[in-house]
Formats: structure tokens, sequence, C-alpha cells
């Protein structure tokens, strides 16, 4: 076997709890069975495992990761390996005096969810009461000094938005505005139809945000993440599989990202029962489309295939079966038709299905 | 350009160096992203503390490298000042 390659990029996914409850989620459907979460000392084992791995960046997310009454141990240990420590927030839990344990703990950058520039847009997506809350909480961020980035997963119901969110962004002095794109797995799978964009509303959003990146450049960066269906380009998977990014879920489990719980067959092996050097070189799910070994055609004599590594391997298997086709996204691959008629699939008065316990339930039952 | 004793460039907030004890070299850590710096790139964001001007940061990296060529030099700290800054990487 080759040696590994090394892992730059840690999520921990802390807790699957949230209390908003976005029809986006990319918690997986069934979250209500991960109840035992890692414990504190399980945690840090883990953040010092990975910065001897070579880890540099951790993302300290959820479910919502300020639930976790851990949060500020976590962020200590975290910064005493000099981890650039990022947390990814729907910040309605947020207070002055957490923000302030936060800082001096040594957190080094806040990512806030909004889910609209209006509070009817925004919650009608996230579910609950809360986006108030969210602007009063990055004002907050801001004066407790934290750098900002502000998260907004973009979609049919909120696209039209973008201009306002762009203002919304300034008014409120954070650093860094993404405009995500919304992916199609989990929760929003379940929501595609009502959240898929139309041609002339993706191609608008995406013009208005090349104008915007140019026009703040050096001042405020702005991130533009494709919705793969309508720009027809084959996402790069995590920059290639098992290659410089994991993912442990709340339960311990290594993945080389979230969504991969969707492909029939993968174990994924906790760091309850292995040294993660050992999971993220030996795994057999870690293993499983590394490198180009697996591809198949037209992938196995592209050209771009270390480009784009053949796509999402989770979408060739939500779309094709197969895990190991291309992605349908490349209209190279035979299955292209399926992406074809899903873009067009939209429905304006289809209900949402709103991220719970009870759904998640309802939904994971056979 | 040169000698212009406006510009005092510091460091972003989000961003901050760390040593890569595997790779042995700098690295510029921000959110989603990281670089690696050389010894004189790393010299240079360390001496981005919104006090120093261009010129004075020159001098410093003059004095502690005994720079032959001072034109050089100067060109060097703009032309990694401004791929830093187009990054939002400076305030």
């Amino acid at each position: 076997m080759t040696a590994a390659p090394r892992p730059y990029t840690l999520v921990a996914e802390l807790t699957y709890r949230c209390p908003l409850r976005c029809v986006y989620c990319s918690n997986p459907i069934d979250f209500h069975r991960s109840r035992a979460e890692l414990s504190t000392d399980e945690w840090r084992r883990v953040f010092s495992e990975a910065s001897e791995l070579g880890v540099m960046q951790l993302h300290l997310s959820g479910g919502e990761p300020a639930l976790r009454d851990d949060l500020v141990e976590l962020i200590q240990h975290a910064r005493a390996h000099d981890l650039y420590t990022n947390l990814i927030t729907g910040g309605t839990l947020l207070n002055d005096d957490k923000l302030r344990s936060y800082r001096d703990a040594g957190l080094d950058h806040i990512q806030l969810s909004i889910q609209g520039a209006t509070r009817d847009s925004a919650e009608m997506i996230a579910g609950v009461r809360s986006h108030q809350k969210k602007l009063d909480v990055a004002r907050l961020i801001r004066q407790v000094g934290f750098p900002l980035t502000l998260n907004v997963v973009i979609h049919r119901l909120n696209i039209a938005e973008v201009p306002e969110l762009i203002a919304l962004t300034l008014e409120l002095g954070a650093d860094r505005l993404e405009l995500a794109n919304t992916q199609f797995y989990a929760w929003a799978a379940e929501n595609r139809r009502a959240l898929m964009p139309t041609r002339e509303q993706y191609d608008r959003a995406e013009e208005i945000a090349r104008e915007a990146i140019a026009k703040y450049r050096g001042t405020l960066e702005i991130a533009f993440v494709q919705n793969d269906y309508l720009s027809g380009e084959p996402k790069p998977c995590m920059g290639g599989w098992g290659r410089s990014y994991m993912c442990i879920n709340p339960i311990g489990e290594v993945m080389p990202c979230h969504a991969a719980a969707v492909i029939p067959g993968l174990r994924f092996e906790s760091v309850r029962d292995h040294a993660l050097e050992k999971i993220w070189r030996d795994s057999p799910a870690m293993n499983a489309f590394r490198g180009d070994e697996w591809m198949m055609e037209p992938c196995r004599s592209c050209a771009r295939k270390e480009i784009d590594f053949g796509g999402c391997r989770c979408q060739a298997f939500m779309l094709t079966g197969n895990a190991a086709e291309a992605d349908p996204i490349c209209r190279l691959s035979p299955h292209h038709g399926v992406v074809e008629s899903m873009r067009k699939d939209v429905d304006t008065v289809e209900p949402l299905i709103y991220r719970d316990a009870k759904t998640s339930r309802e939904l994971a039952s056979p | 350009m040169t000698g212009d004793n406006a510009w005092r460039p510091r460091l972003a907030s989000r961003a901050r160096l760390k040593f890569d004890p595997i790779e042995k070299q700098e690295m510029l850590l921000f959110p989603e992203a990281a670089l690696a710096l050389n010894e004189t790139g790393a010299a240079i964001v360390r001496l981005c503390d919104g006090a120093r001007s261009i010129n004075e940061i020159v001098d410093q990296l003059s004095k502690n490298y005994g720079a032959a060529d001072r034109d050089a030099l100067t060109r060097e700290v703009i032309e990694f000042l401004e791929t830093i800054r187009a990054r939002g990487l400076l305030q």
C-alpha cells in the first residue's frame, strides 16, 4: 500500500443536536440514531492525534456546536496544539459571555449561518424564530473582536436576495461572505424540488456575485460556491477522497466527507476503537476511492481526472446506484440525462421538509 | 509606490502564521485555506504590524538579512504584499 497522504483539514461534528430546523441541513437523515457523543477527553485525544498527523485547520461544527458544555475546553485544547480553529455556528445560543470565553480560549474565527436577508425568507428556511437574534449575534461577534464569515446557503427561495445579502454583510462588518449554493445531499436532497433554482435565477445570482467579488477584492472576500446541476462542472470531491480532508461525526466515525454515509457498504471506523492515524491510513472506507484505480470510463482515461477526481462519489451513487461511476453532472457521463431532467424538475408548491428529530425518525424508519 | 510611506500594512485578524513541523516551513493560515511562505515571506508578514511603512519594513529586512540590492528587495516586498492584499489578508 502506498503511503497515505497528509490530512490538512478536520471537520469535527461535535453534535447533531440543533435548535434550528433548516431544510437544507447536511446532517444525515437518520441523525437521531447518533446519541452517544464523544466525550471531552475523546475529542481532546482526537485533536492531539490530528495535529500530529499534520492537520492545520479545525472546524468545530454540528449540529450546533455551542450546545456542547465543554466547548471552551475543546477550543483551549485545539489551540494548545496550534490548530487554526473555526467555530461553525447558527449563533442563536451565543451571548457576550460565551463569546468572550471562546476568545480567551483562543478561538481563531467564527462562521455564522444566516438563512436569508429578510426575517420571512430566513425563518421559512430555518423553521424557527431566529433571524433577529442572528443579526444581534453577528454584531456581538465583531464587538468581541472575532473575524467573521457569514455563510448563506443559497436556493430558489432566497437566491433573489444576493444583493441584499452582500449589503447586509457590509453593514454587519463581516470579513467574508460565503454564498454557498445548496448541495443536494441529506435534507437538501429531500427538499430538492423546492430548493432548485431556475436557470435564469442562477445565472443572474452568479453574475451579481462575480461583479461583487471583483468590486470588493481586498476588502471583503466573497465566495460563490456553485450549484453543480446548473454550473455543469463536476465538483472535485473533497479535493480527492481521503486526500487532505476528514470529517469525524458526533459518535467518532471517521469519514472522507460528511455525506459519505449514503454510500452503502462503507464501514466507518471509530476513534473509540482505533488511533486516528491508523484509521486515516488503513481503513477500507478511507481507501475506497483514493487514487484512481477505482475509476471507470469515461473518468479512467480522462485528462481532467486529477482536477475533478471524477466528481462527487456520493452524487454518483445517489444518481446511478454505483459510487464508482462518473458523477452524472459531467456531460461525458452516460447518466448525464438524469441531471438534465432533475435540473428542470422544480416545484413551487411542494411543502418543505424540516430537519428535526421527529422527522428524522419518520424518514429513517423502514 | 516605492517609498509610499502612507501604506503601513497590518496582517488581517483572521490570518496567522504557524510553523509546520512536518514540511518545516512557515504557513499563513486563514479561513478555508493556507499559504506556504518562504523565509522572506514569513519575515515580511512578521513586520506587518500596522506601524511600519514599506520603507521601514525594507530597512528591517536589510538589517536582518544584509540585502545587497535595496531596490530589488523593495520590489520583492511590494509584490509579496500585493499578493496577500489581493486575498484580503491585509487590513
